[in-house]
């Protein structure tokens, strides 16, 4: 075996990734609540990570809320429900998605808002 | 407008976005869960008994989420243990197997008025927490503050002592 191959095997078997990844395993009766699954945790960010979704992270609450989440599509609950369970007790940060209410529409607008002007100071300034 | 207003403006606008990013960033406290009951659970006590969120009714309670493999949890014990001479004290003892428990509170001292189970960490999600150690001010069932991480003298004093 070439020495770089080898290298490469080992780093990938003994990364922490793979040591002490303890992704819990998630079985569905059909492949839509799989997909829903796997839309809403890619939605819900996890708490305790700076900017990651429940999805992308192993952390034990990130690991907790999948099984929350799961729970609740095996026990037939809408993704609103699901997410509005999540959001009563995280808060709209925990939301990827935020609602189109109240503050939540400076979000949606700013960046739209800021390009106009900014886009109209400079062609003016160009012009 | 110059070029020289136009990336001034821009770094104004940047500093105030930065700005509000720490603002609402503040991960020491959540605001949105004050004035919300307490969630309603059924569970066991750590010596056994059942125990609900009635136990909670009409009475002013430090409500902290501490596990024996927490080590926050053992640098905020000592403040803790103080505490309890001035509030009642709960415990919730979270993801955490109850032989262990019992053998820590035996070694660090067991100021707890009770300790209430969770060992899958149900109750703490119905409280919104992200990990222990967690406290929570209760005051007739109902969520005054919380504070996340180790509660401390400098925490106490800026969110759960004007509260009280």
């Amino acid at each position: 075996m070439h020495p770089i191959f080898k290298f490469f095997v080992l780093t990938l078997l003994l990364s922490p990734q793979t040591l002490f990844s303890q992704s819990q395993e998630f079985k569905f009766a059909s492949i839509e609540y799989e997909d829903r699954f796997y839309a809403l945790t890619n939605e819900i960010r996890c708490p305790k990570c700076t900017s990651g979704s429940i999805a992308s992270s192993n952390a034990p609450i990130a690991e907790d809320l999948k099984r929350k989440v799961y729970e609740q599509i095996v026990n037939g609950k809408t993704d609103e429900e699901i997410k509005a369970y999540i959001v009563d007790r995280y808060g709209e940060f925990a939301d990827f998605r935020p609602s189109f209410v109240k503050w939540n529409l400076f979000l949606w607008f700013a960046p739209a808002v800021f390009l106009i002007i900014f886009g109209f100071l400079f062609f003016r300034h160009q012009n | 407008m110059n070029l020289h207003k136009f990336f001034g403006l821009l770094l104004l606008c940047s500093f105030f976005m930065f700005l509000g990013l720490i603002i609402l960033d503040n991960k020491d406290s959540d605001s949105f869960l004050s004035g919300k009951a307490f969630p309603e659970f059924n569970t066991q006590t750590l010596d056994g008994k059942n125990i609900t969120e009635e136990y909670l009714a009409n009475k002013t309670l430090l409500v902290n989420i501490w596990a024996s493999w927490c080590i926050t949890c053992l640098v905020e014990h000592p403040f803790l243990e103080d505490l309890s001479d001035e509030i009642q004290i709960v415990g919730i003892n979270y993801k955490d197997n109850p032989e262990d428990a019992k053998a820590w509170l035996t070694k660090h001292g067991n100021f707890f008025s009770v300790n209430i189970q969770d060992p899958l960490g149900n109750l703490a999600i119905d409280l919104g927490v992200t990990g222990a150690p967690e406290s929570f001010l209760v005051v007739n069932g109902k969520i005054v503050s919380h504070v996340i991480g180790e509660l401390n003298q400098k925490k106490w004093e800026m969110y759960f002592a004007p509260n009280l």
